[in-house]
């Protein structure tokens, strides 16, 4: 699990982005630091490519319904008769035809393919929610931690170093089978968002400090600088100074530490299946679906393959996108 | 750029998985069939109990031999033993009252181990039994073990620091579930449970309230073994049990490593099964499944000599069957623990549904999911093949593949929906998703409900259980019916919770026909047992039969004497021995 | 400094604290009950009940709460269930594993600091190694190799690595034995070759942050004015670069080691899980499946105070290797 407190201290290397008096409005000379890094972000090729492969990975899971259409294969029909008598898949390479492009899986005999699809959405809408929703927390932690500081600053660092303390997959696993057996009846159907929504909450109840303690610290360093003091002497409220004056000026790290948390969370909800604790069949889930094959390295290499390097892909390109935007958004520390 | 040389990277893995993908699977493999069932009595014949065992076929002795194993043994207290495990190791180390002689192809009878004969039914009202304790046995301190350890050893599980064992013998003698507020045990006393008796040192005498014609087999479970009372440790003898039999446990790190090397007081001449072939068994805990089968493809090194405990998993089956090198390696056989989807019969009140399911159920793409014939084998009775006088019928007759025809005419056009209970692990969601499609073909609409793993067991042992189907584990603890049927189907034993009769059957006239079958002399009960499967499930159809368990073991080159034991379906050591 | 010690020490002890409070209350809202699970077959309600008792599960938690947290600095008479008079610091008594839990404990956490510690210095090593490396060729072929190879690596996934290095290397070209664990007491040789597979992978996928910050941090600390100077005053190379620029250039990533070490002594399941070793972090696990709560309350408590240890070293060395740094 790397839910590591490792990217926000290199995060805080990206200096805040120092005093910005309000911009000119309409000017023709300058363009705002946001401008300019757009600017440095579409020169920088690594940027775009991973930045297209991220695009395509959400085109195809967003469209999945409509690939399944086309495809013409459901993420749960069963074609065992193309298994042999092992529940191996028949023919070359794991049972790769016209019909089912990238095999069968043994046993079930489902379509790698089309579950891979689905899996996608899965994975991406369970790390994009909890990437959200920690930045959101951390942000708020940090900002209040780092503009009140006092007792409100040592009461969240306090709960910060104990969401560390705590053993994220001790609890997880304590967590995630007994909330949802209280939620939903014993005979009911637990739908697979739930499932899916508890793993986003669990992730949520963990992965705040990193953003917290790196905004904390952004906060802490701009508090003493001179706008900002200006700001207080001027007598404006306390929305007025977080949202107009601080926030502003640390989207930058936030935005960056946002991309990577992305890719650790998909990698987290794997964990979480290779454990026996993530999202459960017949959910199509890419997490599940890479535990689940790894086993079947000797005997059916090629559904290890593609689950596998899919998810090389999407890591290393949000991981890619993330440095690229981190080069982008604070010039000094690139090339 | 650092982009292309992350995906070089990426590209050489890639290549790596795709070289060793260019076979073609044509589905040939070479899985001999097995099937095996028991001819098994018990056999009174006081030349029989005696030892020495028969030498196995070019064994030697000396050598290392090696068990791994991922998870550790639950308990080595001879008391607490009821794992799997547990049972097929204890006899390394310690002695019960009766013994099977196994020779692993079916051949099964019950021999005295520490008593002279099986037992003898002293009023032919199987409700006083005698046992007559063999000359020349020692414990591992050289004591002489007499009839009044081996009544120490049953008095000491009723004592409820030491749960976890089998409660057959306390049950009978205190005559009630509740033995252990019955009677209570005191550490290094003297004092014996009710019934128990040793009045010399060579006689033990149970006398029991009711008939139990089944002591003789129970006696072979390890709750039988024999202790001084000085000796005893209380729950501490779980890190370190005082010998009876031919090795005893020289170290023992609990979860990585449990040695046994020779037991010197061990005289084979009063042993009718065992052997001392190697210097030393060590099993050693934690590798995987997985790494262990890995290990022993590999073969070098000391795992030459090693057993990989557990099963060649699934996912590397095909590479094992498909490899002729390894099948002088490979240990196979069926086993008497019979899976079974149980239909809770007071929410599925309706026969003709239960029987629809019992049509409508494809034994062989389920036999796919788990992974082939290597891993289970179809059964369509409610007693396993190997227990004794098994008779093989089909009450509900519908090939391999199910008959979805017959079980939509038996459903006439309803379409019942049912709550499938799984455990939420990987491998049970796969059938539960398995007979979650198969049965939707017939018209049942399923709904499969995930259940913590762990708690699975307990929740549908309940009573009042919410669920409608659920899939089920039985492995008797002797082969007989009786330790079966009326486990599974006795109406009169169901309570609130802890049930094995999970179907929830409750038939006066079934239940009158165990009482009858039970009364009788065990070596008659079998084709009584084999008329009464069949006609619960004609009668019934409280659960349908899915399949039993198949070992598909490894073992390094070197490893002899290895055997399934034909009561519990795991390997059995009193043969083995390392070859040269 | 002292002032700041005693805070971080107090918050520490509160922390801690908390952990045991929610990690007893968590074992109660397990859906796995150890009683039954002791009891497997044969057993009705009111046998169990009596089990219940016998462990001193079935008294108030706050009861059982105190009684633990006792133990742990005076020790506590445990009954005959649970193996008697338990000394200071009594961690309780595994009914499970049927031992006092300190014989796990000394058990578990070698095996677990002997796949971490000499881990951590790998990777530690590997990635600032290869960060100072591209940075001093900085847009050579040499820099994008080094830097695409810690992003490949962080980039995969330690199952994903750990299956693949063990059927090659261990199960097919036999290079490295299957991993095991022997005490670095008992024969050092085996020790590392039991564990090598482990750091390696580790060290492979952990490396890529170290790799990136160390970069950065060199080119940054090279453009600035001291190492010009010093490299003006006529300075070898290597002392400028090691001495001055190196130093600048250490704390932040000092400051990831040690949370990382803290983090990976609290939680090696996958590690240990992949490789087959028995640490602390699959006893853990173990525990929580069986519902061994002696066993979950120590191992919980033991990561943790891992976790709070290495944040306070941290803070300590910063100002130490940093003089910029005040504490407060």
């Amino acid at each position: 699990m790397s839910l590591s407190n490792a990217d926000d201290i290199a995060l805080s290397e990206i200096s805040a982005t120092g005093p910005q008096p309000p911009l000119p409005k309409a000017g023709l000379v300058g363009r705002s630091p946001g401008q300019q890094a757009w600017a440095r972000l579409r020169r920088d090729r690594v940027a775009t490519v991973s930045g297209a492969v991220l695009i395509l990975f959400v085109v195809v899971a967003l469209a999945a319904p409509l690939i399944q259409r086309l495809y013409g294969v459901g993420p749960q029909q069963q074609f065992q008769d193309a298994l042999d008598g092992l529940g191996m898949p028949l023919g070359y390479a794991g049972g790769i035809t016209g019909g089912h492009w990238f095999g069968l899986e043994p046993g079930l005999g489902r379509d790698i393919f089309i579950r891979m699809v689905y899996g996608l959405r899965t994975s991406l809408v369970i790390a994009v929610a909890a990437a959200v929703i920690t930045t959101l927390i951390g942000v708020a932690a940090g900002v209040l931690a780092g503009y009140l500081g006092g007792w409100v600053g040592a009461v969240i660092g306090w709960v910060t170093d104990f969401a560390l303390a705590m053993p994220f997959l001790v609890v997880a696993l304590a967590l995630v089978p007994t909330v949802t057996l209280r939620f939903y009846g014993p005979r009911q159907a637990e739908p697979a968002v739930f499932r899916a929504g508890l793993l986003i909450v669990v992730f949520a109840v963990f992965g705040w400090t990193g953003a917290a303690r790196l905004v904390r610290g952004q906060i802490v360093s701009l508090r003493e600088r001179e706008f900002v003091e200006a700001a207080r002497a001027s007598g404006v409220g306390l929305g007025h100074m977080l949202f107009r004056q601080l926030l502003p000026n640390t989207w930058a790290p936030i935005l960056v530490s946002f991309s990577l948390a992305v890719p650790s969370y998909v990698t987290g909800e794997a964990v979480l299946s290779f454990l026996g604790i993530g999202i459960v069949d017949p959910t199509p889930d890419f997490g599940a679906m890479i535990y689940r094959s790894i086993d079947y390295l000797q005997t059916d290499p090629t559904y290890v393959f593609f689950p596998g390097v899919t998810i090389f892909l999407l890591v290393l390109a949000f991981n890619l996108f993330g440095d690229s935007l981190r080069d982008a958004l604070d010039p000094k520390s690139s090339r | 750029m650092r982009l292309r040389t992350a995906a070089a990277g990426g590209a050489v893995l890639a290549l790596a998985l795709t070289l060793s993908a260019c076979t073609k699977n044509t589905g040939q493999h070479d899985t001999a069939g097995n099937t095996r069932t028991s001819t098994g009595v018990i056999d009174t014949n006081p030349k029989d109990s005696l030892g020495p065992a028969a030498e196995v076929p070019d064994a030697r002795k000396g050598g290392t031999f090696y068990v791994l194993k991922q998870a550790k043994i639950s308990h080595l207290d001879p008391q607490r033993i009821y794992s799997f495990v547990g049972l097929m190791t204890a006899p390394l180390y310690s002695r019960s009252l009766t013994t099977w002689k196994d020779d692993g192809k079916g051949h099964l009878t019950l021999v005295g181990d520490l008593a002279t004969t099986p037992g003898t039914d002293v009023n032919k009202d199987c409700k006083t039994w005698q046992f007559t304790i063999k000359d020349g046995l020692k414990f591992e301190d050289g004591t002489a073990i007499t009839a009044k350890d081996i009544a120490y050893g049953i008095a000491r599980s009723f004592d409820p620091d030491l749960t976890g064992g089998p409660t057959y013998l306390q049950e009978w003698l205190a005559n009630t579930p509740q033995f252990d507020t019955a009677w209570h045990f005191t550490p290094k006393a003297a004092a014996l449970p009710p019934g128990l008796t040793a009045p010399d040192d060579k006689t033990l005498r149970f006398e029991f309230k009711m008939p139990h014609c089944d002591l003789p087999f129970a006696a072979s479970l390890p709750s039988s073994a024999p202790l001084e009372p000085d000796k005893d440790t209380g729950v501490n003898l779980d890190s370190q049990p005082l010998s009876s039999g031919p090795y005893r446990v020289t170290k023992n790190v609990p979860g990585v490593e449990l040695d046994l090397e020779r037991n010197q007081y061990w005289d084979p001449a009063t042993d009718p099964v065992r052997h001392q072939y190697p210097d030393k068994f060590v099993f050693s805990f934690g590798p995987d499944r997985d790494a262990a089968n890995n290990r022993m493809i590999s073969d070098s090194g000391p795992d030459q000599s090693a057993l990989a405990w557990d099963d060649v998993p699934s996912s590397l089956m095909a590479r094992v069957v498909g490899d002729t090198n390894l099948h002088d390696q490979v240990l196979t056989s069926p086993t008497p623990s019979e899976a079974r989807l149980s239909i809770n019969v007071q929410r599925v009140t309706d026969l003709s549904v239960r029987q629809a399911l019992n049509y409508a159920i494809d034994r062989s793409d389920l036999i796919k999911t788990l992974g082939g014939p290597t891993v289970a084998s179809p059964v369509t009775t409610l007693m396993p093949p190997g227990t004794i006088g098994y008779q093989q019928y089909d009450a509900y007759p519908a090939g391999d593949t199910g008959d979805i025809a017959k079980a939509k005419q038996l459903l006439a056009g309803k379409t019942p929906e049912l709550v499938l209970g799984s455990a939420d692990d990987s491998v049970d969601l796969e059938i539960a998703t398995q007979l979650k499609n198969n049965l939707e073909k017939a018209g049942f609409k399923i709904t499969v409900k995930p259940i913590p793993e762990d708690s699975k067991l307990d929740e549908t042992k309940e009573k009042n259980n919410p669920w409608d189907l659920y899939v089920d584990n039985w492995a008797a603890d002797w082969p007989s019916g009786a330790s079966i049927l009326p486990p599974l189907f006795d109406g009169r034993k169901i309570q609130d919770s802890g049930n094995s009769d999970t179907s929830y059957v409750d038939d006066p006239a079934i239940d009158s026909e165990f009482d009858r079958v039970l009364a009788l002399d065990p070596a008659k009960q079998g084709p009584e047992w084999a008329k009464l499967d069949q006609r619960i499930m004609k009668e019934l159809a409280p659960a349908v039969p899915l399949y039993v368990d198949v070992r598909y073991e490894l073992h390094g080159s070197k490893a002899g004497g290895l055997f399934i034991g034909s009561v519990f379906g795991y390997p059995a050591f009193t043969n083995a021995f390392v070859k040269a | 400094m002292l002032r700041f010690l005693v805070k971080r020490l107090l918050s520490a002890i509160l922390v801690l604290l908390a952990v045991s409070v929610l990690s007893f209350l968590m074992f109660f809202a397990l859906p796995r009950d150890p009683v039954t699970a002791m009891c497997p077959k044969n057993c009705d309600a009111q046998r169990l009940e009596r089990v219940r008792q016998e462990l001193g599960l079935s008294d108030p938690l706050y009861q059982q709460y105190v009684g633990y947290m006792k133990g742990i600095f005076v020790g506590r008479d445990l009954n005959s269930a649970q193996g008697g008079h338990c000394d200071a610091p009594c961690l309780g008594y595994s009914y499970v594993n049927s031992e006092p839990v300190t014989h796990t404990l000394t058990r578990v956490l070698p095996v677990t600091l002997s796949i971490v510690i000499p881990a951590a210095v790998l990777w530690f090593g590997l990635g600032v190694g290869l960060g100072m490396t591209s940075a001093l060729r900085r847009g050579t072929l040499l820099d994008r190799l080094a830097i695409g190879f810690s992003l490949t690596g962080a980039s995969l996934q330690l199952y994903f690595v750990g299956a693949v290095l063990l059927l090659v290397f261990s199960y097919t070209l036999h290079v490295v034995p299957v991993p095991h664990y022997t005490s670095i007491l008992v024969d050092p040789l085996r020790w590392a070759d039991g564990l090598v597979l482990a750091w390696v992978t580790l060290a492979f996928l952990f490396c890529a942050i170290y790799a990136r910050l160390s970069r950065a941090q060199m080119v940054e600390t090279l453009s600035e004015d001291f190492v010009r100077t010093a490299r003006a005053k006529g300075l070898p190379r290597s002392t400028v670069y090691g001495r001055h620029a190196l130093r600048a250039a250490i704390t932040p990533l000092i400051t990831i080691a040690g949370m990382d070490v803290g983090a990976a002594l609290g939680g090696t399941v996958v590690t240990e899980t992949t490789f087959g070793l028995q640490g602390l972090g699959r006893t853990a696990w173990d525990a929580v499946r069986e519902g061994d709560l002696p066993t979950i309350m120590a191992t919980v408590l033991i990561a943790a105070v891992f976790i709070v240890v290495a944040n306070i070293v941290v803070d300590v060395l910063y100002a130490a290797i940093d003089p910029r740094v005040r504490l407060r």
